[in-house]
Parts: structure tokens; C-alpha cells; sequence
């Protein structure tokens, strides 16, 4: 059980370590997709292992053994994983657990009250104007999603670069990329070494954005003015009150030069690299899980026999 | 410019020409605005089928119409704004156009934009 568990930890510093890089390689549309769904799963396999090993401990206290009919005894003397290591892996994935629910109620919390907001706007397709100096635009999450934009960024862009803003958050809203970005947030808030790779993720879905306004616009440049221009007038503009929203938005600079480049290729080498790193992972945690049930399937039959 | 329109799209280009206008629009105006490659009757039914859903108000000007964005829909807007400035976890469900600049991506992307700018010149 504890090369299992140890096989696991070690994938997930590798993940961690490993996947951003080999992300930002990749199409955004692509890189968003493996890494938010190997970030979960990672993040998953971490917990589950984490669970069964405190659990080697915890089904040893007299009270529970009873109440899941099995013999501490037998899960004493067996004694897979020592009781200091199954104490610290307790006490990873209880906060670790915490984290993830807190980031999910407050997430939903946010998302009932942007749909209360919209409630009587006549149209999901439909575009709400902001009266609002400040250069900004957003979509919102759901299915009906809306798009907003301020008076301050039609004032501060032509017609065509309006246009691409538009198509840029057009695509937000077509992918659900709100969902992929909470995907990514849950599997960090989960766990931390995950951080880097939700970054990542936030950068890809702007990037993703951007190429499918670049595709609606026919023209990466336009695209690229419009971002560079609204991103430093936001800056000369008064701040918005309250805490600045500072991972939104991706790279900017880093933007506007993957839109002044070519269109990326899709790469199968970096995918393939992350799909095995998966498949160890998945094989990892099942090997630990298989354990753990084989352990107090054991006990149960033991305790069946005193 | 070569550009294909995906759905929705039309709609919300009209609005936008509507709010960059500021006061209300013919839809000859409007056409002008989002693209003399559309027929003059796609204009007005996408102005007719917003106004039936109240997202537009008309009143008579001469022989046509003109169109501008309701006030309900300033409303929800009204509401967007208070969402905005609240402190609640608003940043991760609604996906923005732009986040804050430091100051060394100010530098960074004004010399990225001025690149840009002499190579399409030249």
C-alpha cells in the first residue's frame, strides 16, 4: 500500500512540477481540457489515498470497528501504513477536503447571486451595456449565458475591435470556460501543489478565447490590438473597489504575443506525455484503494469468525 | 473584411452599434454600422425580434423606426454594477476580458503593441 501511495505522490509532483510547462505547449482549447481533467483527477487520486491510509488508523478505534463490523484487531495487526504517517495524512486531507468545499459554496454562492442579477434581462443571446467608465467586459456563467460590456470600452475601442472583444467573449460563454476554471480552483483548492496548474489553466482559457475571436474576426492582429489597448487603459483608469480580481485575465503581455504569432499547432507528444502520467496515477490510487478494501474485507471475515 | 458571424452574434452587434451610438438608431443606421453585407431586412428583423422581446424601445422617426436598448435591460445592468463592486467570489464565475496590468506588463505590451504597429506599416 505504501509504494502505491508513494507511486502516487511521486505523479503528482510530476504532475505538478510537469504540466503547466507542457500546457502552455499546447492549443489552449486543448491544454484547458487535459489539464483541468488531469488536475481533478490527480487531485481526486491524492485524496482517496490520503482517506485510506488515515483510514488504516481510524478504523482501528474500537467504536467505529463496530460500528463497520470488522476487527480492529485484525486491521491493528496488519498495520499497512505506521500510525504517525497515517496521522499526518489525516491531518493533509481534512483541511485539503475543507478547502475544496468552502471554494465550491462560495462559487455557487456567486453564481446564484450573477443569476439573480440577470433575471429579468429579456434575451440569453443578448448584450447588456454597463454605464461604467471603465474599459471592461465579461460573460457570465450558466446556460443562458449573458454578455456585458461597459460604455468606457465602446468609447475606448473602434467598431472592429468591439467586435473582437465580443467574439472573444462570446467564446467564454460558448465553452463554459467558468466551469473549467472552477475544475481547476477545486483540484488546487484540494491540493496546493495544484496551484501552478489552475494559473495555467486561467491563462488557457483566456488564450482559447482569444484564438476563437482571432477565427470570428479573421484577423489575429485585430484581436491583439484590441486586447493590448483595453488592458492598458484599464490600467490608467480608477481601480474598482474591492479586492482586484488579480488572476483574471491571464498574461496579458503573453496574450497579445501568442496573437501577433501564428495560430499554435497541436502537439500529440505533450498530450501523449500527460495521458501516461494519468494512466500511472489512476493505476496508483486503484492499486491503494484494492489494498485498503482487501484489508477490511479481512477483517470483516476475521471478526465474523471470533 | 472577410469574417463569419457565429449565432447570437448578429444580435449582439446591433446592440453594440446601439450603445456606441448613444441615441436611437434607423435600421439603415444600424446596417451602416455593423455591416453593409447584410441585407436591409436582416437588419430590421433582428431590431424587430429584439424589440418584441423588450430588449429595444422604437418610436417613429419619419417613415422608419428608430431603436434604442430598453430600460429594463438598464436594470440588469444596475444589477451587474452592484454585483461588480460586492467582494464575494464574483472573479471566478464571471470570465473577464482583462485583469490588472503590473507595471512591468505595462512596459511589456507597450513595446509588444508599438512592434506591431511599425510592422504592419511597413
Amino acid at each position: 500500500m505504501i509504494g502505491a501511495g508513494g507511486l502516487v505522490l511521486v505523479v503528482t509532483i510530476v504532475f505538478a512540477v510537469a504540466g503547466p510547462p507542457l500546457g502552455r505547449r499546447l492549443p489552449p482549447a486543448v491544454a484547458t481540457r487535459v489539464l483541468v481533467s488531469a488536475a481533478v483527477a490527480v487531485a481526486a487520486a491524492t485524496g482517496a489515498v490520503l482517506t485510506i491510509a488515515a483510514f488504516t488508523l481510524i478504523g482501528q478505534i474500537p467504536q467505529i470497528a463496530d460500528a463497520g463490523r470488522w476487527s480492529a484487531q485484525v486491521v491493528h495487526d496488519a498495520d499497512p501504513v505506521p500510525p504517525v504517517l497515517a496521522v499526518v495524512c489525516g491531518l493533509l486531507v481534512l483541511p485539503a477536503a475543507g478547502r475544496a468545499i468552502v471554494l465550491l459554496v462560495r462559487r455557487l454562492m456567486a453564481f446564484t447571486k450573477v443569476q439573480a442579477a440577470c433575471r429579468d434581462h429579456p434575451d440569453a443571446g443578448a448584450l447588456i451595456v454597463l454605464d461604467d467608465d471603465r474599459p471592461d467586459a465579461f460573460a457570465t456563467p450558466g446556460l443562458r449565458a449573458r454578455i456585458v460590456v461597459t460604455t468606457g470600452l465602446i468609447r475606448a475601442l473602434d467598431s472592429q475591435q468591439q467586435r473582437a472583444v465580443l467574439a472573444h467573449e462570446r467564446s467564454h460563454a460558448l465553452h463554459r470556460h467558468a466551469w473549467w476554471i472552477l475544475g481547476a480552483d477545486l483540484a488546487a483548492a484540494a491540493n496546493p501543489l495544484l496551484a501552478p496548474t489552475a494559473r495555467t489553466v486561467t491563462h488557457a482559457v483566456e488564450r482559447w478565447a482569444d484564438e476563437d475571436a482571432a477565427v470570428e474576426v479573421a484577423d489575429r492582429r485585430l484581436v491583439a490590438r484590441a486586447v493590448g489597448r483595453t488592458a492598458l487603459l484599464l490600467r490608467r483608469s480608477t481601480p474598482r473597489p474591492g479586492p482586484a480580481p488579480s488572476a483574471v485575465g491571464g498574461n496579458v503581455p503573453d496574450r497579445v504575443r501568442a496573437l501577433l504569432a501564428p495560430a499554435p499547432e497541436p502537439r500529440l507528444r505533450h498530450v501523449a506525455l500527460l495521458a501516461v502520467l494519468l494512466l500511472v496515477i489512476a493505476g496508483g490510487s486503484a492499486l491503494v484503494s484494492e489494498r485498503g478494501r482487501e484489508l477490511f474485507a479481512h477483517a470483516s471475515v476475521s471478526r465474523q469468525h471470533h | 473584411m472577410d469574417s463569419r458571424r457565429t449565432p447570437g452574434s448578429l444580435e449582439q452587434d446591433v446592440l453594440r452599434a446601439l450603445a456606441a451610438a448613444g441615441r436611437p438608431l434607423t435600421p439603415a443606421e444600424v446596417r451602416a454600422e455593423v455591416g453593409a453585407d447584410l441585407a436591409y431586412t436582416t437588419v430590421m428583423t433582428v431590431l424587430a425580434r429584439l424589440h418584441d422581446k423588450g430588449v429595444l424601445t422604437r418610436r417613429r422617426d419619419g417613415r422608419a423606426y428608430a431603436y434604442q436598448i430598453a430600460d429594463p435591460t438598464a436594470v440588469t445592468a444596475q444589477r451587474m454594477r452592484q454585483l461588480l463592486d460586492g467582494d464575494d467570489d464574483r472573479a471566478g464565475v464571471l470570465t473577464r476580458f482583462m485583469g490588472e496590468l503590473t507595471e512591468e506588463d505595462e512596459r511589456l505590451l507597450a513595446s509588444l503593441l508599438h512592434r506591431a504597429e511599425s510592422e504592419d506599416e511597413r
